[in-house]
């Protein structure tokens, strides 16, 4: 009797809860990629390699890790602008207390991670328990951590022990390790969003006062999330000083923005609630590939600076154009 | 009149109802319940005793303390003082785990389905079912659970795999009911259950609200729609003030004994008298088009004219009053008082003397956390400057003050911020906000939904002063009562065109606006003469 | 028994006592630091802050955020050099620059309000691309350039004692304070920040009030970037990093909030004063760049913090 507004299956199924397929609105974004890196290998022919590309992806997994925490705090609905001073402190920590090159004090690598994880812990309280914006909250200990590394390490230096670089540069079987790096990152996510905590994390940052009634807990749910996202960055701290050897305590600062680009590029929602790490990934990508391009252009510096800062923009305003163009509202 | 929900398969009661349970089946009685907030005092001794198998009415106005006393049963606030017991056992529901754990749940007036999540995800959000080794969430199974509980309730209709914010709002208040089910509650809270819902869909709510009934439980309803009360509440008990005033059967109290009650005063008529519209024509609209929602189709407002559009929810009403509020869009010719007119914004809108009360006052209408004040004052600041260009404070305080009286707000509490206020008080200030604007053309969009019985009556005296000064108001209401009653002529939606026009002045009823919502009768195309 | 405040008022107070709980502790430890020269001199410090954060803090009011602050900052005093050691009159130097830095906040503004660009990224963006302007504009001359008479001068001089500009700091603190308490743009600025989507259908100019804020905090950023190429003597590309975290800092201990919606440029001012004392009293302690930077978190979290529990206690 009534003219019932039923979706049908197939629209559900294209905005389901399945990973099979990806949301309409990010096909853009992997055809962006693909266009991306035919023009890179049409650039840089030699390119086009296992070995290569697997050094593209050495280069830009630290930036893979910062993207993955932030997508995490991200898609509860906040921010954690510490990614890069968290990974800088273990970063430094690994180049300075493992025991140089020989790596005489590896036991304390467990003790480093845990650093990571405990930074976020420290973020988390403020945010879940303390009541402060993690905006706020993540802007302090962005300034905090950053002073902690540059205390423990006031300039580049250090020592970082080969077991850790060769694992960060060598190969697993025939492929350069980075692959394998990229794939554990996805895994996780796989893995993440099919548990209890992911779908919690979800809800809290949907809708923070129905994830209440639902009985989660919301503040732990909160706190778990930075934990993470801590754990993660201090994970990239420690890839970092594999991948180049030494620490770098000013590094934290240059890897933050991009973390974020990269979650917006994606398509992750900064409203939370939507989104996720392969997303994220996909966006770091984006990132690598049109820095690479830039570079294998091989222009001037100057001009490098623009071209990033231009195809950044093009690619956002792409990405939001046909929202903005079907928004059924007047300006 | 709502209904883009979907068309259940009726409840099935069943004919044996199992025994609920040892002990001694007392329900739900709650005794001297308290609840303050600092100074404020909510709810001060509030008794209630819902028996099993029962279905037991709440009324009360909007800050009676109806929705506290539903969060306090709900776990979601503590109450500061009272007992509250469930077949002879005393509860301490100190979190809505708690209540959970008592078999207690509620169907919430603003629903507890998270928007991002699917439909399963959400009606199976307490027990995720797991994979044995991995932990991680059985898809393949959560969706079959989730089906299973769609079919049991009679709503196949739905995909368990959908994103809920997807789903209109009719839907999800049924989702919202087959969730608080799947558990098969003891106790049973619908909180306005139904506001969403058309008859159909409202009918198949309360049978399962019997069935529930039937199997024993506690059924707990609050509404503000009297009929439903009548219809099918058992016993029912009216808060006001925060104190528990009355209780007793339904048949016990006549309509004006039952507002009494629940006012403390005498409401001689909901729907005050007026004077017939004009014949000026004050808003004409040709071609009027919002491509994919609405029309192409004409339209005639006279003035001092209540004009009400009608209809099953869904089928463009929407379109056309944000379309005329200058929010989305449209193509068509407009003209006001004779003159062509054409705006792109609100805010054009707002200046040729038309202004929209939203749907949703709490996420359309009204800034939350500033002042009642400053909410009144928001569309009309540029009006409120002194010859220096700054905003005349004392000419603020004036104009908005005199606003919140033709409403019936308590200018004592300008100051306080907006999110403080009761539904019906909220929906007030956005009505004074539009009419500090002094418009030519009000639209108000659903401004009655869910608003208690004392802020209907103010709202709809303030209308009847405004159309006998000349505005014209277009007036969209999910009730059809609503418009025959309020209405100098009701025009009925159908897919995108207006289906018919009716003339209120000649005995039209309810069943009229729906026949034409729904194409049974034909097309009557009476356009106005 | 307590003072009983409206909220916003007690935010900004709540500020304010950190700053002259600061400056009290900084006087105890060494006398010399109330005195007339180093006051005269924090003054000048801080109206930098003050200048990127008046900016920041009108966008940030409207939901936003603007990350082209130093690139913004450099393209002041960098252009401002090469255009006055071009036979550039200064007065009209500075004006054309403070227009362009308008011009480029409208351009972030559109960008975020039109295609819906997520300001954070919008920002970046042609701050970025003003980074390369410059990268362009520095490889014709040295590095670093001299700063042009009429910015030192302006940093310079005194009246009565006072630094000019401080005086014109404060000029535009009240500026900033009447528009944004008693204009029609100060009222739809707070309505938009706290619901855009109410705001709009309420009929505010939310575009042009958003564009307006971007174009107000380039315009500001840019003659910040003045002020410090003439106070230090020189401009280069990295002058203006520093500012990026001190001007969102000094709006956030200010006690507006980052979402939009709340707080005053006061507010903003007690945070400029609050890092700026903060960064002359650690050298002092001999304690490095790294614990300046510990400090500067932890004083957040004080000042965030403290403004929380002011409120809590109030209307």
């Amino acid at each position: 009797m009534s003219a019932v507004a039923t979706p049908t299956r197939e629209k559900a199924r294209a905005a389901g809860i399945s990973l099979k397929r990806l949301p309409r609105g990010q096909w853009g974004t992997v055809l962006l990629l693909a266009a991306l890196v035919v023009a890179d290998f049409a650039v840089q022919p030699n390119l086009a390699d296992v070995d290569q590309i697997g050094l593209l992806l050495q280069t830009a997994m630290p930036a893979v890790l910062l993207a993955a925490a932030q997508t995490l705090a991200v898609l509860s609905r906040g921010v954690d602008l510490s990614v890069g001073s968290v990974m800088v402190t273990t970063n430094v920590l690994v180049a300075t207390k493992l025991g140089g090159i020989d790596g005489s004090h590896m036991g304390l690598i467990v003790p480093i991670v845990a650093v990571g994880a405990a930074a976020g812990l420290i973020n988390g309280a403020l945010i879940a328990y303390g009541g402060l914006e993690p905006f706020v909250a993540t802007l302090a200990s962005w300034a905090i951590f950053n002073g902690v590394a540059l205390l423990i390490l006031p300039t580049d230096g250090g020592a970082v022990p080969t077991t850790i670089t060769n694992l960060v540069i060598g190969k697993v079987g025939p492929i350069p390790s980075s692959y394998v790096g990229v794939a554990i990152v996805l895994a996780f996510w796989w893995y993440l969003r099919r548990s209890p905590l992911g779908v919690r994390i979800l809800a809290v940052g949907s809708d923070e006062s129905r994830a209440f009634l639902n009985g989660i807990d919301v503040r732990r749910t909160k706190l778990l999330v930075y934990a993470l996202s801590g754990l993660i960055a201090g994970l990239a701290g420690i890839y970092l000083a594999g991948a180049t050897s030494s620490g770098t305590p000013a590094a934290g600062d240059g890897f933050l923005l991009p973390s974020l680009a990269a979650v917006v590029i994606g398509g992750t929602s900064l409203a939370g609630g939507r989104g996720g790490i392969g997303l994220s990934v996909m966006g770091v990508m984006v990132l690598t590939f049109i820095t690479d391009l830039v570079t294998n252009l091989q222009l001037p510096s100057w001009v490098a600076v623009v071209a990033n800062a231009a195809m950044l923009l093009l690619v956002v305003s792409l990405r939001s154009l046909p929202n903005v163009l079907s928004r059924k509202e007047t300006p | 009149m709502t209904g883009s929900g979907i068309q259940p398969r009726p409840a099935a009661v069943p004919a044996d109802p199992p025994p609920f349970g040892a002990g001694e089946a007392d329900g739900l009685r709650v005794t001297g319940l308290g609840k303050s907030y600092g100074q404020v005092t909510v709810l001060e001794g509030v008794d209630l005793h819902a028996r099993p198998g029962e279905i037991h009415a709440l009324l009360g106005e909007n800050g009676a303390g109806k929705s506290t006393l539903m969060k306090v049963l709900s776990g979601v606030i503590h109450a500061d003082g009272g007992r509250i017991a469930l077949d002879g056992r005393e509860l301490t529901l100190g979190s809505p785990d708690a209540a959970r754990a008592h078999r207690i749940r509620t169907v919430f007036q603003e629903l507890s389905l998270v928007p991002d999540l699917g439909v399963a995800e959400n009606l199976l959000i307490e027990r995720l079912p797991r994979q044995r080794f991995v932990g991680t969430i059985g898809r393949r199974r959560l969706v079959r659970e989730a089906n299973a509980l769609l079919e049991s309730a009679g709503l196949d209709g739905v995909d368990p795999r959908t994103r809920v914010a997807e789903l209109s709002l009719a839907v999800r208040q049924q989702l919202e009911l087959v969730k608080a089910l799947r558990v098969d509650p003891s106790v049973l809270i619908l909180d306005e259950a139904t506001s969403a819902l058309g008859p159909s869909e409202s009918d198949w709510v309360l049978a399962h609200a019997r069935a529930q009934a039937s199997r024993g439980a506690v059924v707990i309803m609050i509404s503000h729609r009297i009929a439903e009360v009548r219809g099918h509440a058992d016993r029912l008990t009216i808060l006001r003030s925060g104190h528990s005033v009355a209780t007793g059967a339904p048949n016990a109290f006549d309509d004006d004994a039952l507002i009494e009650q629940m006012l403390g005063r005498r409401v001689e008529r909901l729907y005050p008298a007026r004077a017939p519209a004009r014949e000026r024509v004050v808003l004409r609209a040709k071609g009027l088009h919002v491509p994919g929602s609405f029309g192409p189709q004409d339209l005639e407002l006279r003035e001092g004219e209540i004009l009400g559009i009608g209809g099953l929810e869904g089928q463009g009403q929407r379109a056309l009053m944000t379309a005329l509020a200058g929010a989305i869009p449209f193509h068509g010719e407009l003209e006001l008082n004779g003159e062509s007119v054409s705006y792109r914004t609100p805010r054009q809108a707002i200046r040729n003397g038309i202004v929209l009360v939203p749907e949703d006052r709490g996420a359309e209408g009204l800034l939350l956390s500033h002042s009642i004040r400053s909410n009144i004052a928001l569309s009309s600041v540029e009006k409120l400057r002194s010859r220096m260009r700054s905003i005349d404070a004392g000419a603020e305080r004036e104009a908005t003050e005199r606003e919140a009286r033709a409403v019936g707000l308590d200018v004592r509490r300008m100051g306080e911020p907006a999110r403080n206020l009761s539904g019906g008080n909220q929906q007030k200030v956005v009505l004074a906000r539009a009419l500090l604007t002094e418009p030519r053309v009000l639209l108000l969009y659903d401004c009655t939904r869910g608003i208690d019985v004392g802020s209907k009556a103010d709202i709809m005296a303030a209308l009847a002063q405004l159309t006998a000064s000349g505005v014209a108001i277009v007036y969209y209401s999910s009730d059809a009562a609503e418009l025959v009653h309020l209405c100098d002529r009701v025009l009925v939606v159908r897919s995108r065109r207006i289906a018919g026009v009716l003339d209120c002045a000649r005995a039209t009823g309810e069943e009229d606006i729906l026949h034409l919502a729904v194409g049974t009768r034909g097309d009557e195309e009476e356009e106005a003469a | 028994m307590t003072l009983r405040l409206p909220r916003r008022l007690s935010a900004t107070a709540a500020a304010y006592v950190v700053c002259a709980a600061l400056f009290a502790f900084a006087t105890i430890h060494s006398s010399s630091f109330a005195s007339a020269g180093h006051v005269r001199q924090l003054l000048v410090f801080a109206s930098f802050i003050g200048f990127a954060g008046l900016g920041e803090t009108l966008v940030i009011l409207g939901g936003g955020l603007d990350l082209s602050v130093p690139w913004l900052m450099a393209l002041g005093g960098m252009q401002l050099s090469i255009w006055a050691s071009g036979g550039m009159p200064s007065g009209l130097a500075i004006l054309l620059l403070v227009g362009i830095g308008a011009l480029i906040g409208i351009v972030n503004g559109l960008g975020v309000t039109l295609l819906r660009i997520p300001p954070i990224i919008m920002t970046i963006g042609t701050g970025a691309l003003v980074e390369g302007y410059l990268m362009k504009v520095g490889l014709n001359s040295s590095s670093a350039v001299t700063a042009p008479k009429a910015a030192q001068t302006l940093v310079e001089n005194h009246v009565a004692g006072i630094p000019v500009v401080a005086l014109v700091w404060l000029g535009a603190a009240i500026v900033t304070w009447w528009v944004l308490k008693r204009t029609v743009f100060g009222r739809s600025l707070y309505a938009t920040g706290a619901n855009e989507a109410v705001a709009r259908l309420a009929g505010t100019r939310v575009i042009a009030v958003r564009v307006t804020t971007y174009a107000a905090s380039g315009a500001a950023a840019v003659f910040a970037g003045i002020l410090l190429a003439g106070y230090i003597g020189q401009a280069y590309l990295s002058m203006g990093a520093p500012y990026l975290f001190s001007s969102i800092a000094a709006v956030a201990i200010g006690g507006a909030s980052v979402l939009g919606g709340s707080g005053s440029y006061w507010g903003t001012v007690a945070g400029a004063g609050t890092l700026t004392i903060l960064a002359a009293l650690l050298p002092t302690f001999n304690l490095s760049d790294a614990a300046l930077n510990i400090v500067y978190g932890l004083v957040i979290l004080l000042a965030v913090g403290a403004s929380r529990f002011a409120r809590r206690g109030s209307a």
